[in-house]
């Protein structure tokens, strides 16, 4: 911060670190309430209304959260998808992109196609039969092989590409590189800022996708975190009739003190990513945006 | 240079497992229909081992099937699976859906054409008739009277299901009389002094007295009256007079017309916005979901709220009794009507619903085989006959010591997860005779819930219950929009009770509700009650 001795500044100063320290208490204490409840006690919880630091600290949920397969299993099935699904969706958005950066034959046409499917998609029917048709249900990589190619960030790979200063690669190419050399020794090296951004933002999504999961996988073994965890928590949401009261007094759901617990598990370990990464992910954001 | 090798190796590795995804994804559709075929013949072969050869009509058939499911998901290859493909000569695949996205992956599955040969419903929406049109079911009218189970279902209720004459869906059991009713702590009526209210006045004052005269004695103000979730629920109608749900009003040309518009329900929203300022009912209601809100009661800072004989929370009432060790519950009769009427209003009498695929209509056995399955899952047990020495039932939880085990008379099941119990995979739904014959308040392990749902059981024994017509006939408009407009009646009365409207509005919002298909709900109701000749009966 540059120092300035005028009152008006440093009231300005102040003025935006407490905003900003009030801002980032509002975003943490929910998180915070979040992990207080999944380490208290649920007669803690049932009895108080508002927990930031339990008065019991108690790891039952966790040991219930455990205990049971289901979940660990489907942990265990989205670090797979997770995993598996950013390098399918890095080795196919990179080698369409830099494809797409060179002049190859059609490269309009497979650049219109392209952003066809980013202002029209199928909806759900359409592209479930193709699932379906291509033998794809209830197999894991329903849910990475439809979106193996984000076209968004396939557009914005490209134009990374295309910011590669020209002679480097015709210097290459007069060294007697072909096209795969120029990829690997050339493109893909200079791009790994870009290549982590964008691995995080893959990951993400396939952290985070539920739907595909409930639409496409029939068998509960195969069921990533966010089925199981959408389970546990919307079960709560009250509706009109008298009948759903019924049936959510005989179906009760987990305790909160679990709910919770289920929550931070499935999201830490997507969070603790980010720090590592962050430094790409903030340049990642301004990718393409000025070309070179 | 070195860096450079160790990309090339990165992008070799890359390229690799591209390449072995591709090669997997297309082994892998087909390992996953060969695993299918493994696992028919391995469990074919464990059989076949003992059994004679198959003939044509005991060949084992691959039956598919898709629910939803709550809470806990049984695994694909439990025990009780098992049994159930022992028992009927049957390849059983469910598939079981999460409760919450069911509608989206059933709309998917059926638009696909790829209907299984069992299908369960919630409720006949309009999904359900638009597809039983369109020929997606198969015609049970046939069936009904070759099962002995399936002729439990009462007449009216099928004409629910029925579309053109033919019937659609079988509805599983839903208890016809015991609906969720108020219930009132009654220790703190006798702490205060106070009588069982018997009309809506006193039991303002009482829901008010227990705001402000601290009826747990512990000095401090941290109790109020009704706890109260979203969507005004509990609806506190102390009469199918008042009940939101029930079509027991008529408006001004003598057609029926639904509690929720009705002045009826005006004067109770009046009510509501009164013990709202006197905060005798949960403060921010309009957002409590409904865990939060038997919360409210269940740790003891509302003194009243709903019970019913089935289906109570032991967890819940354990935790009441723990912090209040002096709790004492008794249910709230039903209020004399201004018109002369007292008592509830009655259930629908079913929920969910199970439907065929119209794909089995060429193959009668294995139409058969289906409705073996469900005839047997809707066997009634008694109380008396819920023991390991009634084979069926013993069957159907997964036998004795293993999928269950009785405990001081109550039978005490273990976790769906497990998958121990044929129950877990597909609607076994006793249908009781009536609903005094289900014994529920004998299988509470807590006291005081035993207690009090036999009060419970007790009251709605001995009270009237008023046959909803509504819930009897079908209206397309309200099938296509009553989800809207519900909503918006809701959404009205809600800031209605919290000032935020002023209560002269209800014509307004009946006007309004009419305009946009109300009067046709209205119309179409009756009509089809005219036409089917119901009388709202009491019973």
């Amino acid at each position: 911060m540059i120092k300035y001795s005028s009152t008006r500044d440093k009231l300005f100063d102040w003025t935006n670190i407490v905003l900003l320290v009030l801002t980032a208490l509002i975003m943490l204490i929910p998180f915070l309430y979040v992990f207080a409840i999944s380490f208290s006690t649920y007669k803690e919880f049932l009895q108080s209304n508002f927990i930031l630091i339990p008065k019991t600290w108690t790891v039952e949920a966790y040991q219930f959260i455990f205990e049971s397969r289901a979940f660990v299993r489907s942990i265990g099935v989205t670090v797979y998808i997770t995993v598996v699904g950013t390098l399918v969706n890095l080795a196919m958005t990179a080698s369409l992109a830099y494809a797409l950066s060179r002049d190859i034959w059609a490269k309009r046409l497979l650049l219109f196609l392209v952003l066809f499917t980013m202002l029209f998609s199928a909806g759900m029917i359409p592209t479930y039969m193709v699932v379906r048709e291509t033998g794809l249900l209830n197999s894991i990589w329903a849910l990475i092989l439809p979106s193996a190619i984000s076209s968004f960030y396939l557009i914005v790979m490209r134009h990374f590409f295309l910011g590669i200063p020209k002679e480097i690669t015709e210097a290459a190419i007069i060294d007697g590189a072909n096209d795969l050399q120029i990829a690997s020794r050339i493109i893909l090296p200079l791009s790994k800022p870009a290549l982590a951004a964008f691995s995080l933002f893959y990951a993400v999504i396939h952290w985070n996708n539920y739907f595909s999961g409930i639409l496409y996988l029939n068998t509960p073994e195969k069921w990533p975190i966010q089925v199981l965890l959408r389970q546990i928590v919307t079960q709560n949401e009250a509706s009109a009739s008298l009948a759903d009261a019924q049936v959510l007094l005989e179906n009760p759901p987990p305790a909160e003190t679990v709910q919770m617990a289920a929550i931070l598990l499935a999201t830490v370990p997507i969070l603790i990513l980010y720090p590592f990464l962050q430094k790409h992910f903030a340049k990642g954001v301004m990718l393409g945006s000025v070309k070179g | 240079m070195k860096t450079n090798l160790k990309l090339l190796a990165m992008l070799v590795l890359i390229t690799a497992i591209v390449l072995t995804a591709a090669g997997c994804s297309s082994n892998g559709n087909s390992t996953t229909n060969k695993k299918d075929d493994n696992n028919v013949a391995n469990s074919n072969e464990g059989k076949t081992a003992e059994n004679p050869p198959a003939t044509d009509s005991n060949k084992k058939m691959t039956i598919t099937a898709m629910k939803f499911v709550y809470g806990n998901i049984p695994p694909s290859d439990g025990k009780g699976l098992e049994m159930i493909n022992e028992k009927f000569n049957i390849e059983y695949k469910p598939t079981l859906v999460v409760q919450s996205d069911y509608v989206q992956k059933l709309s998917a599955v059926v638009a696909s054409g790829n209907i299984p040969d069992i299908i369960s419903m919630e409720a006949p929406d309009s999904n359900f008739y638009k597809w039983a049109k369109q020929g997606a079911f198969l015609p049970l009218n046939d069936f009904i009277s070759q099962y002995e189970t399936f002729k439990n279902v009462p007449e009216n209720v099928l004409k629910t299901f029925t579309v053109d004459g033919n019937i659609y869906a079988l509805p599983h059991y839903f208890p016809l009389t015991y609906t969720s009713t108020p219930m009132i702590r009654k220790d703190w009526l006798d702490n205060l002094g106070l009588q069982m209210p018997t009309n809506y006045e006193e039991l303002k004052q009482v829901a008010i007295a227990f705001t402000t005269n601290d009826p747990d004695k512990n000095g401090q103000n941290d109790t109020y009256g009704i706890a109260m979730s979203q969507n005004i629920n509990p609806s506190m109608a102390m009469g199918a007079y008042w009940d939101p749900g029930a079509w027991y009003n008529k408006d001004a040309q003598g057609n029926l017309i639904p509690g929720i518009i009705s002045d009826a329900r005006k004067d109770v929203i009046a009510w509501f916005a009164d013990l709202y300022k006197a905060g005798a009912i949960t403060k921010d209601f309009a957002l409590m979901n409904w865990a939060n809100t038997n919360k409210e009661f269940y740790s003891g800072k509302a003194g009243i709220f709903i019970a019913t004989p089935r289906g109570m929370s032991s967890e819940y009432m354990s935790s009441l009794i723990e912090a209040n060790p002096n709790v004492q519950l008794e249910m709230i009769p039903p209020f004399v009507a201004p018109d002369g009427s007292q008592g509830f209003s009655s259930s629908s009498g079913y929920y969910k619903q199970v439907m065929l695929s119209a794909k089995l209509k060429d193959d009668p056995e294995k139409v058969k085989r289906i409705l073996e399955l469900l005839d047997y899952g809707r066997n009634f047990y008694a109380a008396d006959q819920m023991t390991q020495d009634n084979k069926d039932f013993d069957w159907i939880n997964g036998l004795y010591g293993v999928g269950y085990t009785i405990e001081d008379g109550v039978v005490k099941k273990e976790s769906e997860e497990k998958g121990l119990t044929p129950a877990a995979y597909f609607d076994a739904i006793p249908w009781a005779p009536n609903d005094a014959a289900n014994g529920y308040s004998k299988q509470y392990k807590v006291p005081l819930l035993s207690e009090l749902t036999a009060k419970a059981e007790k009251m709605h024994a001995e009270t009237k219950h008023y046959l909803n017509p509504g819930s009897q006939v079908f209206s397309e408009t309200r099938a296509a929009k009553s989800t809207d407009l519900d909503k918006k009646l809701f959404d009205d009365q809600t800031k209605m009770i919290v000032g935020e409207k002023p209560i002269s509005d209800w014509d307004q919002m009946v006007y309004e509700w009419k305009n946009m298909g109300g009067a046709k709900i209205i119309t179409e109701i009756n009509d089809a009650v005219k036409a089917a000749s119901i009388q709202g009966e009491w019973k």
